[in-house]
């Protein structure tokens, strides 16, 4: 099991819709997906109109295996799940060493619904003081989006510092630029600039500031499933593929 | 936990009732995929697979084995395969190794099929539960949609109301109910060997009518199958339905007046003697494989030639009685004896025609019995094959007897006998099989005039001659040792408890 952590230490740089789509992606892909909501502003679960339980705002959740399993919702689409929880971060380090751990009662928990998943995207909050460093250390990829502005460039060299100073592997991070308008050479110099300072951090695939995007609010699915043949579809395809091919090397 | 795996069937014109209105406040969204392809429904002619509960689907490329129980196993299709055994190979092919491996996988029904999907949404346009439908317009019948019901995990509920509304709506699992019969009213299962009740107080001239009035029309229902030659059991079951009727007139002594009876004898033997020709090249031509098996690899050539003459005689012998089976004198022949044992106004009661079954059974049965072990006492390695071949009549003659008044016994007692007679019979009829296979073979070697690779044909024969030889010679050790099976002393206590001493039960 894969487990890929959707992060920015920035709000509002399109993380949600990233974790949306390449979760729809594994699915298509045919790979048994979990989409998990942590972030109760970015509520990826809206997406796919899953209602958030209110049974699961309880701080004894991932105390209880059962309860964990029966919060899971299938989406509108094949091998695709969502965990609609609206849960504090403080668990972060208990979930996601109990999802790793094949000894776990998680794990056995979730057999014993016959349902264990090949990949497991969370869609994490935005916040690096109170995030766990256990989440980047159980995570196989963080998946950071960057907006190429000299803003979120200094947020971006944030967290490489917090990996260097708690001494986890920078090549877990595979940043990409997010909301990329090509009319503005900014934009383009800071994409530039960026690649050249990270070596190997940055995806190629880059997602464009698309109006199908925000649209995403309105249609309530992932870009992926109603507009895959736009522009935006196609980014967030081809970023599925490299960040698929980089998991997997 | 999420369930919902099983199929359903229900008749197309119920689709409106199922799409068309709210289940549970849920709205149900009803999707038909673009396109259609074409599908068969296929199964045995003795509906076997229907009788296990399982549908052969053949939809588009694709062949699905789909269970009660839910389970669908699917593999490409073969097409143009009519036996499991020219099936490519896969999870269907392996499912299906139980059926008989000479019964065709014929078309119950054919037409284009089409995909769709029913979902049913909550007020956010969430999909909360959803089928996926498959509808099957035949070319002649009534359409069918099959439904299979698919739960979203963690919407329990939703499921259930779903399957709830289907049910309402006529939705049939597979397990009951008859889909053939919703595409096809006039569809009619076939039964080979159908359950004739006979009562212990019932005369014995009402259960022989009962008896042939019940094989006629098994005899009946091959004839088209024989006449397109669908597969070796069509004839196979009509020559088993007419022997039947025949042992019923021969072994039942005295229930028809004798001048009757013997017409009677001599029609139904009329029937049978036509299709003797290709029940054996039948016989052959299935073997192929197990001669080839019996002789070294470089005899092979020789018996393929053989029976690619055996294959000529067969096309010919076969177009023989497919005429004659279309013929007006025979179907005037069939519909008159059905007529008779249906109406019964013309038969003739004999001097046992009053006595009941059960009386008559016993007394009929111990008299076989008693005959049999007479000729089997004095089987020694020196007894001369004819006597081996009384044997294996008698037996036979007993089986059938018992067969037919089986439901006038305890099952309990009569199962035990029956067992080691079925024993002693195959025994009997391996040695005999080899026997005649001998003596034909021969025949159809020194038969061969002036054909081409005579000199192969003939070594080929010769060697498999003395095998078969062989082979009956081991039988004969085995059938001493079966008959004392049959013989032993707690089976002739049960035998003359049954049969001779009037306790029945």
């Amino acid at each position: 099991m894969q487990i890929i952590a959707c992060y920015s230490n920035k709000g509002g740089v399109g993380k949600t819709a990233t974790a949306v789509n390449l979760a729809y992606a594994f699915a298509a892909s045919g790979r048994r997906t979990l989409l998990c909501d942590l972030d109760p502003q970015g509520a990826s679960g809206f997406y796919f109109r899953v209602k958030p339980s209110k049974k699961l705002i309880d701080a004894q959740f991932f105390e209880d295996d059962q309860r964990f399993a029966k919060a899971i919702r299938g989406s509108d689409y094949d091998n695709l799940d969502i965990l609609p929880a609206n849960i504090s971060f403080r668990d972060f380090d208990v979930f996601l060493s109990r999802m790793k751990n094949s000894q776990s009662r998680l794990k056995k928990a979730l057999k014993a619904v016959k349902s264990d998943y090949d990949v497991v995207v969370l869609d994490c909050p935005p916040n690096i003081s109170m995030l766990s460093e256990n989440v980047f250390h159980a995570a196989d990829a963080v998946v950071v989006p960057v907006i190429p502005t000299t803003l979120s460039q200094r947020t971006f060299d944030q967290l490489l510092e917090f990996f260097q100073a708690s001494d986890l592997p920078e090549n877990r991070i595979h940043a990409f630029f997010s909301m990329v308008q090509g009319i503005k050479s900014l934009h383009g110099e800071t994409i530039a600039g960026m690649t050249e300072a990270h070596p190997g951090r940055f995806a190629q695939a880059t997602i464009p500031f698309a109006s199908e995007i925000e649209r995403m609010g309105l249609t309530r699915a992932p870009v992926l499933a109603t507009a895959p043949g736009s522009r935006a579809g196609k980014a967030y395809q081809a970023l599925f593929e490299e960040i698929e091919g980089r998991v997997k090397a | 936990m999420i369930t919902g795996d099983e199929t359903y069937y229900l008749s197309a014109t119920r689709l409106g009732d199922l799409a068309g209105r709210d289940v549970q406040n849920l709205t149900p969204l009803l999707e038909w995929a673009e396109g259609s392809r074409p599908f068969a429904i296929r199964d045995c002619f003795d509906q076997s697979l229907r009788m296990s509960r399982r549908l052969l689907l053949e939809d588009g490329s694709r062949l699905e084995l789909i269970s009660a129980a839910g389970e669908v196993l699917r593999q490409p299709a073969t097409p143009q395969a009519r036996f499991v055994a020219e099936f490519a190979k896969g999870p269907v092919k392996i499912a299906l190794a139980g059926l008989s491996p000479l019964r065709a996988l014929l078309p119950v029904a054919s037409g284009m099929a089409r995909s769709g999907r029913l979902a049913l949404v909550d007020g956010e346009g969430k999909t909360r539960a959803r089928a996926e439908l498959r509808e099957l317009q035949p070319t002649d019948g009534n359409a069918v949609i099959l439904v299979r019901p698919q739960g979203l995990r963690g919407y329990d509920r939703a499921l259930h109301d779903l399957v709830a509304h289907l049910r309402d709506c006529g939705g049939t699992p597979f397990g009951a109910g008859n889909l053939y019969r919703m595409i096809d009213p006039a569809n009619t299962g076939y039964v080979a060997r159908p359950k004739i009740e006979v009562g212990r107080e019932e005369t014995a001239f009402d259960a022989a009518n009962d008896l042939i009035d019940g094989h006629l029309p098994v005899a009946r229902a091959n004839e088209q199958g024989i006449v397109a030659d669908l597969d070796t059991e069509f004839l196979h079951d009509y020559r088993v339905a007419l022997r039947k009727i025949r042992s019923v007139l021969s072994l039942f002594k005295g229930v028809y007046d004798p001048e009757q009876t013997a017409g009677l004898k001599a029609r139904f033997s009329a029937l049978m003697v036509p299709t003797g020709p290709l029940r054996d090249l039948d016989v052959y031509l299935l073997a192929q494989q197990d001669f080839c098996d019996l002789v070294p690899e470089r005899m092979h050539a020789g018996l393929d030639r053989m029976f690619a003459r055996l294959r000529d005689r067969r096309a010919a012998e076969h177009a023989k009685l497919a005429a004659h089976l279309r013929s007006k004198g025979y179907q005037k022949e069939i519909k008159a004896l059905a007529k008779l044992f249906a109406r019964r106004r013309k038969l003739l009661p004999g001097p046992n025609a009053s006595r009941a079954s059960f009386d008559l059974a016993c007394e009929l049965i111990w008299k076989r019995y008693r005959r049999i072990r007479r000729i089997a006492a004095g089987l020694t390695a020196e007894t001369p094959d004819e006597e081996v071949h009384a044997l294996r009549i008698e037996c036979k003659k007993l089986r059938y007897l018992m067969e037919f008044f089986g439901p006038v016994f305890p099952r309990g007692d009569f199962q035990k006998v029956l067992k080691p007679l079925k024993e002693l019979q195959d025994s009997l009829g391996l040695f005999n099989d080899y026997a005649v296979q001998q003596t034909r073979l021969q025949a159809f070697a020194d038969d061969l005039g002036d054909a081409p690779h005579k000199l192969d044909i003939a070594q080929s024969v010769g060697a498999l001659v003395i095998v078969l030889h062989q082979k009956q010679l081991a039988e004969r050790e085995k059938i001493a040792a079966t008959f004392a099976r049959f013989n032993s002393g707690r089976m002739q206590r049960t035998i003359r408890r049954l049969f001779h001493e009037g306790k029945g039960s």
